[in-house]
């Protein structure tokens, strides 16, 4: 692996096919602590693919994932999710029934020491670990604006607040790499802009290292400082935003290949 | 040796009958998937309908042949039967108004029309039988009789299982599949319950009446009678189960069933009736569960509506055998009937007898935890 | 950041205060279950603490399968089969214990295992130490079994989980019925034989197995004759236990843990949550519960324990009761448990609900004046319906329950056929069962009435 010490996540040419289709193939990534990576491409480009190999829904069929020095490749999620590597869902998936308190309070779930037998007791230790966990999860949800609907059945949010109720989530799990899949989809510009800065201030007060999967240009090009570009599984191109922007390889991905267009805005035209 | 040909006909007579009650499971969780719990139910009312047809057609020697509170069913049953022919036929009529001069492949308003037809024939004969006293003319002939009542028991009980289906599943289509099962769960409660009133089967045991001679075997191989109720009733089932998986494999509305088990909403999008899918794969599997029920009931004659577990367990082998097979595919349903067939009456001639549900409910927990897409099961292949 | 263990030491309340607020709640229950005993029988009578009994043994086998089913979202539907197992079990340590330490299977419990009033014996004897200890291995015994099928089948999801657990209860019947043999010892026999261990079964082939002690348990004829020491006391303190424990669980982290995994199991295990290890938890928690339940049922006056008659459809019976209360709701479970449980008894003398028939009517009344003012102002009117829709039923029932009577049926031969129906319509109409996954206390429970009371309909307000 790459000998950058302060590289915390470390993913080695890792590949997954499904019957014929190669999802993904030989895949590297190398992210420094505290660094802002984004993951674009077409539809259908092996993103989410590359996220489930990450967190274990898939065992990925070669190559290797190292986790802060840990060599987490093939582990079941929560394993992977102890280690240190949380996520949210393109598709959300949070725990509808539950309130929103409860979502984020089951994101520490793995930090904590839930014993069948202390939470029947109550054991002093379970009653302060309680109140911690209940302390932090307001914490997490004050920072993405949702505590004044902890009490709310979180199946009944609206849909931009439920992707910022999963990013809380996900934080909660106190994760060294947070990955974010689509934060942006289906919100409108101004909560855009809202989601922007808080990526921003989850990076200053969390040191959270992020990786990104994101259609919105804008978002992606404005706050991430390397993105790396899929089309078809394989990685075509890594570099600034500004690199990118001029990438003969990445713009024929996205337009098939026409003329030097601006991808943000032609992107902004055709996306969603 | 003697000891190992009967039990390997024993094995085989009652094995294909699993296998026919196995196929109703495996279609309806081919289509729907979930295990339709009520499909044992249907099961024992064939078998309860197909008893109170024999009687009424002067078969046995019954307290309860002229028990007033038990023919009602018949006559609801023929009734109702026959406002389904009037319905079936105007709809047939009217689909051939607007096809004029199509060739005639077996589709779907045909396959209900044939049936309904073939229901209103039984009936018919049955009932005119009956007015006309004629009833001993074919009453003594046990196979005939045997055909009618076969039918008589499978067309009521499909119409049962389209019932259930309107009223109960079809709600639910969009119902996570655990609300579809606890339903599925109160369907079978409902019809065991149904069943034991007074009004209805009651709570006394009655007796089967046996249609063949049980005292003439057709054959005699080393001291081993075979009898003709165990060969005819694995030569219907089996005859049956070919007429099923010609009707999957070979027709357009076979096509329709595999399309709509594969992806209700595509098929849907495809121009597929899927609710009309749906409801013909009930009426298929609750007409072959009746049959099985009618077949069963000639080998083991008592009838029991108070202990309808004891019959809603042998559905629910059938369903085992449907997983072994390979739930969803309709060849497995049948292999895995058989396969448990051979291991139930096998393990209870040699092990115990005491133990024969141990065997088979052991056989599924290992098939799950080893290969639960069973044995001729291929997750994303051709399933029914 | 600090960790969350150091801030969890950091909010850490004193020792004693933690063990006041941890252990009143079973003082509590004691207490009440003491009052049923010593206080609310003689009130009642013999008839009616009997219902309570059987009420009592209901709830804690539904809120114990509300465990599984409910919180963990996975479907068994072999819950009898632990209570078969706990049930015997805890009637073979009493049975052939009393035979032991006093000779006989007399009853040999004191006051608070009494069910009849006037016995002279004192408050506590060594029968009710013999009877505590019977019940939890009883219990532990069926958590054992939940262990070892929970394990591989909880693999396993949905429907395929639910054939296994019902084939596991199948087998545990069939194996009790076949091979427990079905002639009990006398005192004398014991012994003469001498205590014939498990690993002998296994030498020694079927046909000359010397009948051992241990599986000596009535065979298919039932185990009969065990002393009734089931009484309100012991029940009810079953079922205070049982609802404390499911509290405690669904509130705390594990709770937590469970309901993930039923609302979405692969966003919990991706939040760091064993899916596979919390669902074997809840499991054989679960059983052990419904062993205890087992327990406490053979014990019960009026009861043999027979494996015939807790087959799969004495699991519906449970699941019924989970499922109308609604999947998740401790209070749920337990007010449907007693519904149903108390049900065929009101059906077949409907006297003491038609005694208070003017509640119900007058209970109606207001129902329909909130609604018609509700539909008038524009309000929501659909939770008013459902509750003016459950009041009419209850009140039908009991009118028609009396006026079967007077025909000379009885309306609670008809049950069955009414819970199907109810299990049916409750999963087309409102398949979330009464409570859903909250609690009676819960305040959003009773949101949809208050909002049809205070704030008017607002257009696309969540319904339900």
């Amino acid at each position: 692996m790459t000998p950058t010490t302060d590289a915390v996540l470390a993913v080695r040419s890792i590949s997954k096919s499904f019957g014929g289709l190669k999802a993904v193939q030989d895949f590297n990534l190398t992210l420094p602590r505290g660094s802002l990576r984004g993951l674009i491409g077409p539809n259908g480009a092996g993103k989410t693919t590359v996220f489930n190999l990450l967190t274990g829904v898939y065992r990925p069929d070669a190559g290797s994932v190292t986790l802060a020095g840990r060599n987490i490749t093939g582990l079941r999620p929560f394993r992977i999710a102890d280690a240190g590597l949380s996520r949210t869902f393109q598709n959300i998936r949070l725990f509808g029934e539950l309130s929103v308190l409860d979502n984020v309070r089951l994101g520490c779930h793995v930090r904590s020491q839930h014993g069948v037998f202390r939470s029947i007791f109550r054991t002093p230790y379970h009653r302060g670990e309680e109140r911690a966990i209940e302390a932090s999860a307001r914490r997490l949800l004050d920072v993405v604006g949702l505590l004044s609907r902890a009490g709310e059945q979180a199946r009944n949010l609206p849909y931009g607040d439920q992707r910022k109720l999963e990013i809380a989530r996900a934080l909660a799990t106190e994760p060294r790499v947070l990955l974010l899949d689509e934060p942006a989809a289906g919100m409108n510009s101004q909560e855009k802009i809202a989601l922007r800065a808080l990526i921003q201030r989850l990076r200053k007060e969390f040191d959270a290292t992020i990786l990104l999967i994101e259609h919105d240009m804008g978002v992606v090009m404005d706050i991430c400082e390397r993105i790396t570009v899929l089309d078809y599984g394989k990685t075509i191109a890594e570099g600034t935003p500004s690199e990118l922007q001029s990438n003969p390889a990445v713009i024929a991905a996205y337009l098939g290949a026409e003329s030097d267009c601006d991808i943000d805005a032609n992107h902004a035209k055709g996306g969603r | 040796m003697e000891k190992f040909l009967q039990t390997l006909i024993d094995a085989l007579a009652v094995g294909s009958l699993y296998a026919l009650i196995a196929l109703g499971y495996t279609m309806v969780y081919g289509i729907l998937k979930f295990i339709n719990f009520a499909h044992s139910d249907v099961f024992v009312l064939g078998a309860w309908i197909s008893f109170l047809v024999a009687v009424a057609a002067g078969w046995g020697d019954h307290v309860s042949a002229g028990d007033p509170g038990r023919t009602w069913i018949l006559w609801v049953l023929w009734a109702a039967t026959a406002a389904a022919a009037v319905s079936a036929a105007a709809e047939f009529g009217a689909w051939k108004r607007r096809h004029p001069g199509d060739p005639f492949v077996l589709n779907r308003t045909r396959f209900a029309g044939v049936l309904v037809l073939v229901a209103v024939w039984g009936w018919a004969a049955f009932g005119l039988a009956k007015m006309a006293g004629l009833v001993k003319v074919w009453g003594d002939n046990g196979l005939f009789s045997g055909l009618l009542i076969l039918l008589c028991a499978m067309t009521t009980c499909g119409l049962v299982g389209f019932v259930l289906e309107r009223l109960a599943y079809k709600p639910l289509r969009k119902a996570p599949r655990l609300n579809v099962l606890i339903t599925a769960i109160g369907v079978s409660l409902l019809l065991q319950n149904l069943g034991q009133l007074q009004e209805m089967f009651g709570t006394r045991p009655q007796r089967m009446p046996t249609l063949l001679p049980t005292d003439q075997p057709l054959a005699t191989i080393a001291n081993v009678k075979i009898m003709p109720v165990d060969v005819i009733g694995a030569a219907t089932a089996i005859a049956l189960m070919f007429l099923l998986d010609f009707l999957v494999h070979r027709t357009k509305f076979g096509r329709s069933m595999r399309a709509v088990s594969y992806n209700p909403t595509t098929a849907s999008l495809m121009g597929i009736p899927v609710d009309r899918v749906i409801s013909v794969t009930f009426v298929i599997g609750a007409a072959l569960a009746a049959a099985a029920g009618f077949l069963y009931g000639q080998k083991y004659p008592g009838l029991n509506q108070a202990a309808a577990a004891v019959w809603v367990l042998l559905g629910l082998k059938a369903f085992v055998a449907a997983v072994v097979g390979g739930i969803g595919n309709i060849r497995g349903a049948m292999l895995g009937g058989i396969l448990i067939g051979l291991l139930e009456f096998f393990g209870a001639a040699y092990v115990s007898a005491a133990m024969r549900d141990v065997y088979v409910f052991s056989l599924l927990i290992l098939v799950l935890l080893v290969r639960p897409s069973g044995i001729l099961g291929r997750p994303m292949l051709e399933k029914v | 950041m600090s960790t969350l263990r150091a801030r969890a030491i950091e909010l850490k309340p004193g020792l004693l205060p933690a063990t006041v607020r941890s252990v009143w709640p079973l003082v509590a229950g004691i207490g009440i279950a003491l009052t049923l005993q010593f206080f609310a029988k003689p009130v009642i009578g013999d008839f009616y603490a009997k219902v309570l009994l059987d009420i009592g043994t209901s709830i804690i086998l539904a809120v114990s399968l509300t465990m599984v089913n409910g919180f963990t979202g996975q479907f068994s539907i072999g819950h009898a089969a632990f209570m078969m197992v706990g049930g015997y079990v805890s009637g073979g340590i009493v049975y052939y214990g009393s035979l032991l330490l006093f000779g006989d299977v007399d009853m040999a419990g004191g006051l608070v295992s009494s069910m009849i009033e006037g016995r002279d014996v004192p408050l506590v004897t060594r029968g009710d130490a013999l009877f505590a200890v019977s019940l939890v291995a009883g219990g532990l015994a069926a958590a054992l079994c939940g262990y070892v099928v929970g394990l591989p089948s909880l693999r396993l999801k949905g429907d395929y989980l639910a054939i296994v657990t019902l084939g596991f209860g199948e087998i545990v019947r069939v194996l009790i019925q076949s091979q427990t043999g079905d002639v009990l010892y006398t005192v004398e026999e014991m012994k003469e034989r001498p205590f014939v261990g498990i690993a002998q079964m296994f030498t020694t082939p079927s046909d000359e197995w010397v009948t051992p002690i241990v599986l000596s348990l009535g065979g298919a004829l039932g185990f009969s004759g065990l002393p009734f020491y089931s009484s309100l006391f012991w029940v009810f303190l079953g079922v205070g236990i049982t609802l404390l424990v499911a509290y405690r669980l669904k509130e705390s982290a594990t709770g937590r843990a469970f309901l993930s995994i039923r609302e979405d199991e692969i966003a919990s295990e991706a939040m760091g949550v064993n899916t596979t290890q919390f669902k074997v938890r809840a499991f054989v928690i679960a059983a052990f519960f419904a062993g205890v339940a087992g327990g406490l049922f053979a014990h019960s006056i009026g009861v043999q324990l027979n494996p015939g008659e807790l087959g799969f459809l004495k699991s519906f019976d449970i699941i019924i009761m989970v499922v109308l209360g609604g999947l998740g709701s401790i209070s749920g479970a337990a007010i449907a448990a007693a519904i149903v449980t108390i049900l065929p008894e009101l059906l077949r003398n409907p006297a003491p609900l038609l005694k208070v028939w003017p509640v119900f009517a007058g209970l109606a009344a207001l129902l329909l004046i909130a609604t018609v003012f509700a539909a008038a102002t524009g309000r929501r009117t659909r939770p008013l319906i459902a509750w003016l829709c459950i009041v009419l039923a209850l009140l039908g029932l009991g009118f028609g329950a009396r006026a079967a009577a007077a025909a000379g049926h009885n309306l609670g031969d008809y049950r069955m056929i009414l819970f199907a129906l109810a299990l049916i319509l409750m999963m087309i109409l409102r398949p979330q069962g009464l409570f859903g996954v909250r609690e009676i206390w819960d305040r959003s429970l009773w949101r949809g009435i208050a909002e049809s009371l205070r704030a008017p309909a607002k257009k696309g307000g969540t319904s339900r």
